[in-house]
């Protein structure tokens, strides 16, 4: 047996290249027909379809497809249910809400007032409120869902989609006084769409998401132990409420980081930590990198094909319709294989 | 409001009579859309507007009742200001209550706004149902007069390549067709997005790149702030329209027009 570290590392030097073949295909397909040549010779408006649009979508969808999958194997863990995903929790309820009061705050004064400010400390009001909305989910489902004192899973999960339902209720029923374009704005972003963001952005973007993701991987052993049970895990020396406190937050900054700059991209943290885990086993300490790395693939080939798929009409599906509709089967698949 | 081109995105179909006969003296007209609340107004029936929908922000129908909105017009609030005449847009989004207005006999007058000889031909419609023809007449000779010299302006200036945005997100922009590239054109512009063939449609920003605009015209619409409004046309000139006159497809677009020269030629 060797030791775990070995094998992520292993997988790791499996999925990278996978990663860069995918982001070779990313870079490549897209809505018109680029010359890669004209492109590397600075040569337009080539080298700004591949600069200025691709790269950074393909960059987007890297780090969104990893902070996904990461948070889905640990909410997974974290709820011994893996069919966790990682908008459980309420977090994609919380985003919505968070979304759609800066959609409606931007069609009035004090509203456009806010953005002025916002965007003067460099700040990007959509993203901000939905990571707040998210947060403030979390920390809702966080406190309704414990018991004794301590985060209860089933008690958390019953919350947290029950917390979504009345999230989407929400947002229908806000939907019917908008302003159509409003309520557009507002679809596009619930069904996940990867659009495009500026270097500095995504800098810090994927600056912010190694905080949640290092934190997960760093509390790998301690999920393992997870899986035993509360007891067990708390007779080998775990302490299981900080474990669950820790991994949940962390698993919901990752998840709101993502669902600002994408909106609702479903299935990416259910499909993919299945997918890894049947080829690298059960072992987090393996499973967490694997997942960052396999999550990226996914989600950088998922936009590459939603960019394809309806070329000739010259429309494109949002990520998040792509996402669901190869995640759906993909995943009756992988459960049928794990029997 | 941006309501208008949402609707124009679906828009589609020529001119329709649904419900009974339109009476030979209308007194109660119910608008469907803003720019036909407006083509009333330039004929001088503000009187007789009973009811408009709540995109409308033309003070003088600041009174008038709020009957719905554009894809949602409510049939029991038309019924309430008892209309003998509907004026819509043609739409597959508003199919549902204006066709049971008619089976409710309230006789409903659909006009396409598509292309500036649609929108002439609404204004000239619009004042036979209501009973002054000379009205309309007049009106469209305006605009017409309007065209005429903007173009006679234009003489051996150079056609700038301009990107007329409707929508950011998605990207919306007009194309050939559509009433706003025929005044830009009008104007000493040239469509950027010529490739495509609806009056307006969704865009993705690599085909917007790739046309190469010389300059873009938000109509509108206002990118966020901090960021461009177009991703990877951050270098190109971009310009906000002075009024929102372009997005009413209505008695307002010979100001549109010089909204759109002074965006081409500040």
């Amino acid at each position: 047996m060797t030791s775990a570290a070995a094998r992520a590392a292993r997988a790791s030097a499996l999925l990278l290249p996978l990663l860069l073949a995918a982001a070779a295909v990313g870079l490549t397909v897209g809505a018109g027909d680029l010359s890669l040549t004209a492109a590397l010779h600075g040569l337009e408006p080539d080298a700004t379809v591949l600069y200025k649009l691709r790269l950074p979508r393909v960059l987007l969808a890297a780090e969104v497809g990893a902070a996904l999958s990461v948070a889905g194997v640990a909410l997974q863990a974290l709820l011994r249910n893996p069919l966790a995903d990682p908008f459980v929790f309420g977090l994609s309820g919380g985003a919505a809400i968070g979304t759609t009061v800066v959609v409606i705050a931007s069609g009035t004064a004090l509203g456009s007032a806010a953005f002025s400010a916002a965007s003067f400390a460099g700040l990007l009001p959509a993203q901000v409120a939905a990571v707040a909305g998210a947060m403030a989910a979390a920390l809702l489902v966080y406190t309704l869902g414990r018991a004794r004192g301590q985060l209860e899973p089933t008690r958390a999960l019953l919350v947290g989609v029950v917390f979504n339902s009345f999230a989407s209720a929400l947002v229908l029923a806000v939907e019917a006084v908008l302003r159509p374009e409003q309520t557009q704005a507002v679809l596009l972003w619930l069904s996940g769409t990867l659009g495009y963001e500026s270097m500095p952005v995504l800098a810090s973007a994927g600056l912010v998401l190694i905080i949640p993701i290092v934190i997960l991987i760093a509390l790998a052993g301690r999920l393992n132990l997870l899986a035993l049970g509360d007891e067990g895990a708390q007779a080998l020396g775990v302490d299981v409420s900080r474990t669950r406190l820790l991994a949940f937050f962390a698993a919901s900054a990752a998840v709101g980081i993502a669902v600002a700059f994408t909106g609702l991209v479903g299935f990416v943290g259910l499909v993919v930590p299945h997918a890894v885990r049947l080829v690298v086993g059960p072992d987090h300490r393996v499973v967490l990198p694997a997942s960052a790395l396999g999550g990226a693939v996914f989600l950088v080939l998922a936009d590459a094909l939603a960019r394809v798929l309806f070329r000739s009409l010259g429309a494109e599906p949002p990520v998040g319709a792509i996402t669901a509709m190869i995640g759906a089967p993909l995943f009756v698949l992988l459960l049928r294989s794990r029997q | 409001m941006g309501t208008l081109i949402v609707a124009l995105l679906l828009a589609a179909g020529p001119r329709q009579h649904l419900g009974p006969a339109v009476p030979a003296h209308v007194q109660r007209v119910v608008t469907l859309a803003p720019s036909l609340s407006e083509v009333v107004l330039a004929l001088g029936a503000q009187d007789r507007l009973v009811g408009v929908t709540r995109f409308d922000d033309d003070p003088r129908v600041a009174k008038v009742a709020r009957i719905g909105g554009y894809n949602d017009p409510q049939p029991e609030a038309v019924l309430g200001v008892k209309p003998d005449l509907v004026l819509a847009e043609p739409a597959p989004s508003n199919r549902g209550p204006v066709e049971a207005l008619a089976r409710l006999g309230v006789p409903i007058e659909a006009f396409p706004l598509t292309t500036v000889a649609d929108i002439e031909d609404a204004i000239g419609g619009i004042a036979q149902l209501l009973g002054v023809p000379e009205k309309g007449r007049e009106l469209d000779a305006q605009l017409e007069a309007a065209r005429k010299q903007s173009r006679d302006k234009l003489q051996g200036k150079k056609r700038l390549r301009t990107l007329l945005v409707f929508g950011l997100e998605p990207l919306v922009v007009a194309g050939p067709g559509s009433f706003a590239v025929e005044l830009l054109e009008d104007a000493g512009g040239e469509n950027a997005a010529a490739g495509a063939d609806k009056p307006f449609f969704r865009w993705s920003a690599e085909a917007a790149v790739r046309s190469a605009p010389d300059l873009i015209i938000l109509c509108g619409v206002d990118a966020p702030p901090g960021r461009p409004a177009l991703p990877g046309l951050d270098k190109t000139r971009t310009v906000h329209l002075r009024s929102t006159a372009l997005l009413h497809p209505g008695p307002r677009l010979a100001e549109a027009l010089g909204d759109l020269a002074v965006a081409l030629h500040p």
